[in-house]
């Protein structure tokens, strides 16, 4: 992929990402050091609760969506970090075997008022799975211009 | 002990003993969630606006959540899902083995007004580094049953 700088992300443009299937080992290993609830971390026990079995963390399904977005490098060259997370929404349980599809758009660009050489970039992730939406949330970076004026 | 919405109250705070994140475990977690050259080559990181290795924000907020989870203030079943989380913030790089203590407050407690048996609980994380620096704060809201845990 040719690098990518801040003007190449214009509002509107959509971020293509790979599919992520997500394994109960993979829940376990994230929620029993990040998340340890039962419905999270212990089959047994989550079969009794309300979900009726083991349920991704919120937090992982987060990692997972905005990972998507970072594996597809276009934040590789230019990509300086950045300044948080809005909006994150959790729709609906995901669960072992369910393959996540995260949709990145560009919500708002603008460039840096104290620092001219970079702007923010504000991106919409969407993640369903095949059982329908699962999460929301709007995710700010900052990068570099390619022509800082 | 199970603590129902009504067994919080505004204003009630949480501390979870100090810990780090090791320079292994940040790449380790970054590799899989947040692949970005200053989170999983410290070679690389060096020339990065950051100076170093420094850790993936989802990272550490994950890691104050889990701190403040193994104080067991969630423990029992009175949740029922978590509902949404605002104003992540990611403001002081996290280093490797950096000193790190999670905090909690209370900020809001609301009674569902289409389930009587349910409320929300908003609670305001942070993640906070040496000399009181705040690494990130974000604001996490969870569905929990009322007192009594009568479900309507």
């Amino acid at each position: 992929m040719p690098d990518m700088f801040f003007e190449d992300f214009t509002v509107g443009r959509v971020i293509e990402t790979e599919p992520w299937p997500l394994t109960q080992d993979e829940m376990l290993a994230y929620a029993r050091k990040y998340d340890p609830q039962p419905y999270h971390t212990d089959p047994a026990a989550a079969a009794q609760t309300m979900f009726g079995g083991l349920i991704a963390s919120g937090f992982h399904t987060v990692a997972i969506a905005s990972g998507q977005f970072v594996r597809t490098g276009v934040l590789g060259a230019a990509g300086k970090g950045g300044p948080g997370m809005d909006d994150i929404r959790w729709l609906a349980p995901v669960r072992a075997g369910d393959v996540l599809r995260t949709n990145v758009t560009v919500r708002e660009a603008r460039v840096s008022r104290s620092k001219p050489d970079r702007g923010l970039v504000t991106f919409a992730l969407e993640a369903v799975t095949d059982s329908g939406p699962v999460l929301t949330a709007s995710v700010t970076v900052i990068l570099g211009l390619r022509n800082p004026g | 002990m199970t603590r129902f919405l009504d067994d919080f109250s505004v204003g009630e705070t949480f501390e979870a003993p100090p810990g780090s994140l090791g320079e292994a475990e940040i790449i380790e977690f970054a590799r899989l969630y947040d692949p970005q050259s200053f989170h999983i080559d410290p070679q690389a990181a060096k020339s990065s606006p950051y100076g170093g290795l420094i850790a993936s924000g989802h990272q550490t907020i994950a890691w104050g959540f889990g701190q403040i989870v193994r104080l067991g203030i969630f423990a029992g079943d009175a949740t029922i899902c978590g509902a949404d989380m605002t104003e992540v913030r990611w403001l002081a790089p996290v280093r490797p083995d950096m000193p790190l203590v999670a905090r909690g407050e209370v900020v809001e407690i609301r009674p569902s007004r289409s389930h009587p048996g349910r409320g929300y609980l908003k609670i305001r994380f942070s993640v906070d580094g040496p000399d009181g620096t705040v690494a990130s704060f974000y604001t996490n809201t969870v569905m929990r049953l009322r007192a009594g845990g009568g479900d309507a």
